[in-house]
């Protein structure tokens, strides 16, 4: 057994065909000359590591939401040959010039506020129980079975809750049946249809951060506070609930967000009195020509209510958690 | 090379990490073949010294020569330096075989030697039989083996070792520590092992360098760090001792003289002989004094009064306090020779050449 | 379920009851759906009366239809890798390290899963249409990627935030340089998460509506062609193709499930 370095360096050349893929890449001229100027320094070696990912999220990331933008600050786009772009606000203008752009713009905005709302009271409860009164072992079952139908896309769980709403759906079909009801309600192409799929829609992104909120609070807690004579209403208000306050914010800021951002749904659900804006916005882009400039003014209006009400949120949230700590 | 230029030179390394000083100006020669122990407690400087031989940190000045070359910026991957790791980072996804042979690999040796090369150093280490074994399928003794062989095997000229007895449970810790002892004996290398356990430290070193907040206390072999302690620190940081503090007399030759409760002793400074008049304190191994009825033959004796016993099994630790009472001396007595303690009245000795006189 | 004190035992009943409420309210529109494909009438609604397989035999032989799913599927997987290729790259830089302006990176990284579906489309037409980009397969492959990288940069950040440094140390230390010990080291230990993020991503761009909308040409994407069916009228060969599409992702989606959840554990 041979552990005296020199006498093994400067052996015998292996052949090299016998070395193995990585022996080879390491010991091969360009690359090793590659790597060594790649990692002349760690600082060298980071701008090559951050390069590449920087410039994605600027230009891919970032860009579009930049473009639109500007876009909205021009007075035509795409621009037609030998015409002057020049900026203007008259896209923003416009907005509130018209109740027909700025009503479906606060309705979407309290539509969103009321369906996330409807979530975070359906399945608080749901994650809840999943959480506290379902064993370790079948916790993940249980969640399995919740997950399954949220692998089904958009337009397919959008129409199913078209086919159980319908006038000739199951819901009146159910209660035809039970004698309740004569003619059919019309649950269609209203608000509540809408809410029924937007909530089906979204309620896993409020179910999971709940869920993953409820799971670490110890048992231990509930069953000291229960000791100390608190009741059920009382252990949910003062344990439960302020200790989950963090997955109640992160889940409702991602409801809102996506829901304010369907554009199917409410085409497919909703009828001409819940026109959400959308809707609107897309309007602009379906004729061809100077009418996107006024759409991407609308979404970038959009975005920043979405933004600013999210953030007011996440604030409140965080002045709720605080104080309950105090 | 010949044997007196050192395998490693550490010359006036430091390093910042932001406001802390994790090491402070280190300069330190390590010769071939040695077993070397950082040894202190955490955030010493000790892993900053390891990671800074091992590559992975740049120190903020100073220098690392290895084998006469300036190593100070070179990666890991061009030193011929290995590493045990704490935690072995054996790679997961490879079998016992595959680990041993990766640093092979990239040393661009061919499949036949690769082959000979690990199976030689797997039967070296007792492994052969787990060669196609996933490290998850091994126990902690295998792992920590195999992390040893994967870092023998590309021939480094130092290994470096951080930890490596740590996630052992005792009574494996105890064996693992002949063998690595052992194995570094037959194969020659140069160990450099660092650790916060310092009974693993005397057991297995030639040589120890005790640090503290980024400076070393002391560096010697076990016996010298042992029973020569060249500070407060170095004393009680290994093993246990007396701390005798007096004040300083004079000197006898090459011995120190030294006032302590209206008894003169005699003692030794390795770190340096004080000042007269100055108060000192030394350090006495509780099993480097004796007992007996009558006035011992020792150049140091003092009479005491026992005060409490412990029973450790082969031994018993004895208190006695001495003077007005206020001071306590700790020490062993053999249960086996069935010595008598049971006096209240006993004399205690011991000789100069066991009692160091501290730098504080 | 029994060390769970009796205390409790009221609201866990009551609780119970709201969850399998909850499990019919997603299950029970799915099931309807599917049952209605099979219904031996051209109008949707119930009561089904009889029952028949044609308007399956129809999807199956209409090359129209399976050249859609076709070209949603290419769509998905050219967009997935894509999206895996960048996410893993992002997530290599900003895990467990330091850097001047790491946190808007952060940002940036993940905020096109932030922006709502809409915005997001027609920031895309709109780029897309600046690059040069000709609606089609193309751009939505290059949307569905831009949009899925988010996803891809958390769960590879989460996996690769529990891999010890001191793996790729070791692999450093016994020569390899850090593009070998990328590959040979932190790439295999990211295979679960990878694997997780790709079928992730791939059913997003599946399921894909208002991107695909947005940014497609004359072919349409499956759920694109859904919708436009859909405009017209409800049909029972709408349901047969919801119905295949609906198996196609759902068995995706629980294998993967599945899968990586073994390779978390082996692991």
């Amino acid at each position: 057994m041979s552990f005296d370095a020199s006498a093994k360096r400067g052996g015998h050349a292996p052949d090299r065909q016998d070395r193995t893929f990585w022996g080879r890449l390491a010991g091969w001229g360009p690359y090793h000359t590659l790597m060594r100027l790649a990692t002349a320094s760690p600082r060298r070696q980071f701008l090559i590591l951050a390069a590449f990912p920087i410039l994605w999220v600027l230009t891919q990331h970032l860009g579009p939401m930049l473009q639109m933008l500007r876009v909205s600050l021009t007075d035509a786009y795409p621009v037609a040959p030998g015409v002057e772009q020049s900026f203007t606000l008259d896209n923003y203008a416009r907005f509130f010039g018209d109740s027909i752009f700025w009503m479906p713009f606060f309705r979407t905005l309290t539509f969103a506020g009321v369906f996330t709302l409807c979530t975070l009271l359906i399945t608080y409860p749901v994650a809840y129980f999943l959480a506290r009164h379902v064993s370790r072992r079948n916790q993940m079952l249980f969640l399995l079975l919740l997950l399954i139908p949220f692998w089904v896309g958009e337009i397919v769980r959008t129409y199913a809750i078209m086919i159980l709403l319908g006038n000739t759906g199951a819901v009146n079909l159910v209660l035809k049946t039970l004698g309740l009801i004569d003619r059919p309600i019309p649950f269609m192409y209203t608000s509540f249809s809408m809410g029924v799929g937007i909530v089906y829609l979204t309620a896993l992104y409020m179910l999971l951060p709940l869920y993953s909120a409820l799971e670490k609070l110890p048992q231990s807690m509930n069953e000291a506070a229960a000791d100390l004579g608190a009741g059920a209403w009382t252990r949910f208000r003062r344990i439960s609930l302020p200790l989950t306050i963090e997955g109640i914010s992160s889940g409702c800021t991602l409801v809102f967000l996506i829901s304010t951002g369907f554009y199917a749904t409410p085409v497919l659900l909703g009828g001409p009195s819940t026109t959400v804006f959308a809707e609107t916005i897309a309007g602009f882009f379906h004729v061809a020509g100077d009418e996107w400039p006024t759409g991407a003014a609308f979404a970038t209006i959009m975005f920043a209510a979405a933004l600013v009400i999210t953030a007011a949120f996440q604030k409140l949230m965080g002045a709720l958690r605080k104080g309950d700590r105090k | 090379m010949s044997d007196q230029t050192p395998l490693v030179r550490i010359e006036g390394l430091s390093k910042h990490f932001g406001d802390t000083v994790a090491l402070d100006n280190l300069t330190l020669d390590i010769a071939k073949g040695e077993f070397v122990t950082f040894l202190g407690p955490s955030g010493c400087g000790k892993s900053t010294t390891l990671r800074i031989l091992g590559g992975f940190e740049r120190p903020t000045t100073g220098r690392v020569i290895l084998d006469g070359e300036d190593v100070t910026r070179q990666p890991p991957e061009k030193r011929h330096v290995n590493m045990v790791f704490q935690d072995y980072a054996l790679f997961p996804h490879m079998t016992v075989a595959q680990n041993v042979a990766f640093g092979l690999e990239l040393k661009g040796m061919s499949r036949s030697e690769i082959r000979r090369r690990s199976e030689e150093i797997m039967s070296f280490l007792e492994l052969e039989s787990y060669a196609s074994r996933y490290p998850l399928q091994l126990s902690g003794g295998q792992r920590q083996r195999v992390a040893l062989a994967r870092a023998l095997a590309p021939d480094p000229a130092l290994l470096l070792l951080d930890e490596p007895l740590g996630a052992l449970d005792a009574k494996l810790r105890g064996q693992v520590q002949q063998e690595l002892k052992s194995i570094q004996r037959r194969t020659r290398k140069t160990f450099f092992f660092v650790t916060h356990d310092q009974e693993e430290a005397l057991t297995m070193s030639d040589r120890i360098v005790v640090m503290n907040k980024g400076k070393v206390e002391q560096d010697g072999t076990p016996e010298e760090l042992y029973f020569r302690p060249a500070s407060r620190f170095v004393a009680e940081f290994i093993g246990e001792t007396n701390l005798l503090s007096g004040q300083m007399r004079g000197t006898e030759g090459d011995k120190v003289v030294m006032d302590w409760e209206n008894t003169t002793l005699l003692g030794t400074a390795p770190a340096g002989i004080p000042g007269k008049g100055q108060p000192i304190t030394a350090s006495v191994r509780l099993e480097k004094l004796g007992f007996s009825a009558e006035r011992p033959q020792t150049a140091n004796a003092v009479q005491g009064r026992v005060v409490g016993k412990t029973f450790l099994g082969s031994r018993m630790a004895v208190q006695v306090a001495v003077g007005d009472g206020d001071v306590l001396l700790k020490a062993y007595v053999d249960v086996q020779t069935g010595q008598s303690v049971d006096d209240d009245l006993i004399w205690i000795g011991w000789e100069p050449d066991n009692m160091a006189v501290l730098n504080d | 379920m029994n060390d769970r004190p009796e205390l409790f035992r009221g609201n866990r009943i009551f609780l119970a009851c709201i969850y399998w409420s909850f499990v019919l309210y997603v299950f029970v529109p799915l099931i309807l759906m599917v049952l209605m494909g099979f219904k031996d009438s051209k109008f949707i609604g119930f009561p089904i009366r009889s029952w028949t397989l044609e308007w399956y035999v129809g999807v199956f032989a209409d090359a129209e239809i399976l050249s859609t799913f076709g070209y949603s599927v290419a769509i998905a997987i050219l967009s997935t890798l894509i999206s895996i290729f960048v996410g893993t790259w992002l997530a290599v830089l900003l895990e467990g390290r330091k850097f001047w302006g790491r946190t808007i990176i952060f940002g940036l990284a993940v905020l096109p899963a932030l922006v709502p579906g809409i915005i997001s489309a027609i920031a895309f037409r709109i780029y897309a249409r600046w690059l040069g980009i000709e609606p089609g397969m193309g751009a939505i492959v290059w949307a569905h990627a831009v949009h899925n990288v988010p996803f891809v940069v958390l769960v590879v950040m989460a996996r690769l935030s529990t891999l010890p440094r001191s793996q790729i140390e070791a692999a450093r230390d016994l020569g390899a340089d850090p593009l070998i010990s990328f590959i040979r080291i932190t790439l295999p230990y990211l295979v679960p998460a990878i694997l997780g993020a790709s079928i992730f991503c791939l059913l997003l761009s599946f399921d894909d509506f208002v991107r695909s909308f947005f940014l497609g040409g004359y072919e349409p994407t499956l759920p694109v062609l859904i919708f436009a069916m859909l405009r017209s009228g409800m049909s029972p060969e709408i349901n047969a193709i919801a119905t295949v599409a609906l198996i196609l992702t759902a068995v995706v989606g629980i294998w993967a499930e599945r899968f990586t959840r073994r390779m978390n554990k082996d692991s």
